[in-house]
């Protein structure tokens, strides 16, 4: 995270600069998508666009390892529990059953092995999407966007404004630590046992929570006094204006959405099973 | 002329209070204007701001009586939007202040909520940050600002906005001076270039009267006690029996038998029409500006060679070495940035050094944890929000005894003698919230005392606090000196470094500049703008005046001062 609080990094590709509220449908017509289906088909197109995107955006990896290995790590253990805990769940699915892996107390069918790999598919393909769209949207843009797309610029505001403050709280709870330190009541090992620095540690919690608070207070009254919540609607200084490219792909989301349905409902119905 | 605030017989009541804040205040005030209202802590200046700028009756609620109009009408019948419109304040707390997430868009907030479309916006916010010098940082964050930017970004914000009011809510807190005197300037160049009305609500006399201002006014105990031009104010003497510190060359005046009243031009440190001036200010800098020899005492810490950056690449302290002994009370100055705080964390090992090493009493204590640092050496934060965990008052300055297993009746006794003698014992049993910030900060500091540390690292002792009691906590610390303690002040404030340190130290990008008596370093312009430090006014006077030897002039006051607590 940079100083600023958000995870924004610059640059100039289509997805940086796409509006963020067309990013907004892009990402729910994904994941209607995503969600829509179970079938390897829909998600290795998915998955290979959404990469390429990507690639193409031009962020650096480290800063999106953690969210990358969250992700990769939640799917896996994901995969090996359903195939630990029903290890012929894709018979349900298929009626077929393949033994494959002896377990002892059941065996791991082919058919339960293919419904995990299709469902670690189906959690990978909103990777990428979900990295796109939080790296490369400005969170003052975010706000506007959600108001642009029907939110009360109250709330949308809100979403800016917490990310403003997030450093500051952080930096704050930091200090605070030290100076608790530094008068005996810390948190590492040589403070006491477990109880103990736990004690200390909500000893600290409560005068942050006090000073943020006190400076929600402050906040309030610094935007009250520059007219803020006063008009029915307000404007947004780092918004862009809809260019034709955002109303084509925002187009182009919506009709892939429908194209996606009329799939579902008269195509590919059910998991598909390619060796039965 | 039409004033454009009218205060008659005006008074307000909070809510939740008895006492009335405000009693009786009649002022007007014409368009065009530069007041500055001053008082000490609890003297109702700030409740007088929020009457101005709408907060008084919109967010804070209570009685009122008398009568207010601004600009011709009855606030209450207006919203604060709508004052808004004529009155535009910029407060203290710049943090708050600044509410966008980079310079452009916290310029912008104000056109934002007035919903101008953007095109409009992107042309007036560069107008706006180009009237104060702030276009080159318009994508900047505000991580990235110093406090005085800071400031000029939420003045140009409100400049956008045409407000014929320009309220100043303590502009020069958290400021180091060359930033305050930065700042004071573009207050005084938005004054004459667009004729607004400027009211300026501080307690720091001598900083604000580096600009002309036509009127002062003088609050105490939530009434007016004076209004004045600055040399009706001054040649009166009566700013100090109100909790506010003259001008230091009007004490040296003073000091110097030289009375001051009827006196004009007393507001800038210049060259006054009084007969025999110079030949009486010069035999009394003789006499009495013997620079006393400095004990040496024994080294309490030692610092050797430290070198830090959170980018080892960019080293933001480079190679420091510096001596406190013991007993000694040091000032560490430098401007904002300069790495002090970076200092007095590595020192209290918050932060670890890629470089250089550290010891106390002798002993090599770089191995040392926070917590064992922390009982040899008290480290007093800026903001004392960051150091209070308790409810009550008693309890936080026991906490750390407490932690340390100390009995409890000698709990009690220690604690209550650290709260008598940072003058909180009256509030013992108080919760903590019913406390001012500048008791607060007093009471972060009994925190630390009471652990019975040798050496005290303050970080900006006596930010927030008015004169008496900054007074009165001072001479407590040099009392306590005296016994033996050594004391690290961080600060930007030069009368407290040179009233109370033997020794200065001065920090510029990393580096130890200088280090050497304050006053031969606040007398030498080449170290003080390196430092953005300020030539003090007493040495500008004594220029001023062909004075035979300013550092000498300046060494007679400090000794002066000395000798005047004494007395007392």
């Amino acid at each position: 995270m940079n100083r600023t609080g958000s995870l924004y990094v610059t640059g100039n590709s289509l997805f940086h600069r796409l509006d963020g509220a067309v990013k907004l449908v892009l990402f729910m017509a994904w994941t209607v998508m995503t969600y829509m289906f179970l079938d390897l088909r829909v998600f290795v197109p998915m998955l290979i666009v959404g990469i390429a995107l990507l690639v193409t955006a031009g962020i650096p990896f480290k800063r999106m390892a953690f969210l990358f290995w969250l992700m990769i790590i939640f799917t896996v253990l994901n995969g090996i529990f359903i195939l630990l805990i029903t290890p012929t769940f894709g018979t349900r699915l298929t009626g077929t059953d393949t033994p494959v892996i002896p377990l002892g107390y059941n065996t791991i069918n082919a058919e339960t092995l293919f419904y995990v790999l299709t469902l670690s598919a189906k959690y990978l393909t909103l990777l990428p999407i979900t990295i796109l769209c939080i790296f490369t949207t400005q969170p003052s843009e975010f706000a506007c966007s959600l108001n642009r797309i029907g939110i009360p610029y109250k709330i949308a505001y809100a979403v800016s404004i917490a990310l403003r403050y997030i450093p500051d709280l952080t930096e704050e709870f930091r200090s605070t630590l030290n100076s608790m330190q530094a008068r005996g009541m810390g948190i590492s090992k040589e403070d006491g046992s477990i109880m103990q620095r736990l004690r200390n540690l909500a000893a600290v919690v409560v005068p942050v929570l006090q000073s943020a608070l006190h400076r929600i207070d402050s906040v309030t009254n610094a935007m009250e006094l520059r007219g803020f919540g006063t008009q029915k609607r307000r404007t947004w200084y780092s918004g862009k204006d809809m260019k034709s490219l955002d109303w084509t792909i925002a187009v182009l989301g919506v009709v892939l959405l429908g194209a996606g349905i009329w799939l579902k409902v008269n195509v590919l119905r059910n998991f598909w099973y390619p060796f039965s | 002329m039409q004033p454009i605030i009218s205060f008659q017989q005006y008074g307000f009541k909070y809510k939740n209070q008895s006492e009335p804040t405000l009693k009786e205040i009649t002022l007007d005030i014409y368009p065009g204007e530069k007041i500055w209202i001053a008082g000490p802590s609890g003297s109702g200046k700030s409740t007088l701001a929020h009457c101005i700028n709408g907060l008084i009756p919109f967010t804070y609620g209570g009685e009122a009586t008398g009568s207010l109009k601004i600009g011709g009408q009855n606030p209450s019948d207006l919203s604060i939007f709508k004052l808004s419109r004529t009155v535009g304040t910029i407060l203290q707390d710049q943090d708050s202040q600044f509410v966008g997430l980079t310079v452009a868009e916290d310029t912008a907030f104000v056109m934002e909520n007035k919903a101008m479309p953007r095109p409009q916006m992107k042309q007036e916010v560069a107008a706006a940050l180009d009237m104060v010098d702030m276009l080159e940082y318009i994508e900047q964050s505000p991580y990235e600002l110093s406090g005085g930017q800071k400031q000029s970004v939420s003045l140009a914000g409100i400049l956008s906005t045409d407000a014929e009011v320009l309220l100043f809510d303590e502009p020069l807190a958290n400021l180091d001076p060359a930033s305050g005197r930065k700042a004071m300037q573009l207050i005084d160049d938005i004054h004459r270039q667009s004729g607004k009305t400027v009211i300026i609500i501080e307690h720091r006399v001598e900083d604000v009267l580096q600009q002309a201002v036509d009127r002062i006014v003088l609050m105490n105990e939530g009434r007016i006690a004076a209004i004045g031009t600055p040399d009706e104010i001054l040649s009166s003497g009566i700013l100090r029996s109100y909790g506010l510190r003259p001008p230091l060359y009007v004490d040296a005046l003073e000091y110097a038998g030289l009375p001051v009243t009827g006196v004009t031009g007393l507001s800038h440190p210049q060259a006054l029409d009084i007969p025999g001036l110079k030949s009486k200010l010069d035999s009394w800098s003789e006499q009495v500006g013997v620079e006393q020899e400095h004990r040496q005492a024994q080294a309490l810490l030692e610092v050797r060679g430290l070198t830090f950056g959170y980018d080892p690449k960019q080293p933001v302290i480079q190679d420091v070495s510096l001596q406190i002994g013991a007993g000694e009370v040091v000032a560490l100055l430098g401007n904002n940035g300069a790495g002090k705080s970076t200092l007095s964390q590595l020192i209290t090992g918050i932060l670890k050094p890629q470089s250089g090493g550290l010891s106390y009493d002798g002993q090599d204590i770089s191995s040392w944890s926070i917590r064992r640092r922390g009982e040899a050496i008290g480290y007093v934060m800026q903001n004392p929000n960051r150091m209070i965990t308790q409810h009550m008052i008693a309890e936080e300055v026991g906490l750390g005894l407490k932690v340390r297993g100390v009995p409890a009746a000698e709990m009690k006794e220690r604690v209550e003698q650290a709260l008598r003698i940072c003058g909180l014992y009256p509030y013992r049993n108080w919760p903590v919230s019913a406390l001012s910030y500048g008791q607060k900060k007093r009471l972060s500091i009994s925190s630390i005392l009471v652990l019975e540390p040798k050496l005290i690292i303050l970080d900006e002792p006596t930010a927030g606090q008015d004169y008496h009691h900054y007074k009165e906590f001072m001479d407590f610390i040099v009392s306590l000196s005296a016994r033996g303690m050594g004391f690290l002040l961080i600060t930007h404030d030069m009368y407290l470094a040179l009233e109370y340190a033997a020794r200065a130290i001065v920090l510029s990008g990393g580096h130890v500049i200088a280090e050497d008596s304050v006053a031969a370093v606040l007398s030498s312009p080449e170290i003080t703008k390196a430092a953005h430090l300020k030539e003090t006014s007493l040495s500008l006077f004594a220029k001023a005046n062909g004075l035979a030897s300013p550092e000498r002039f300046v060494q007679a006051f400090i000794n002066e001062e000395k000798k005047g607590k004494g007395h007392e």
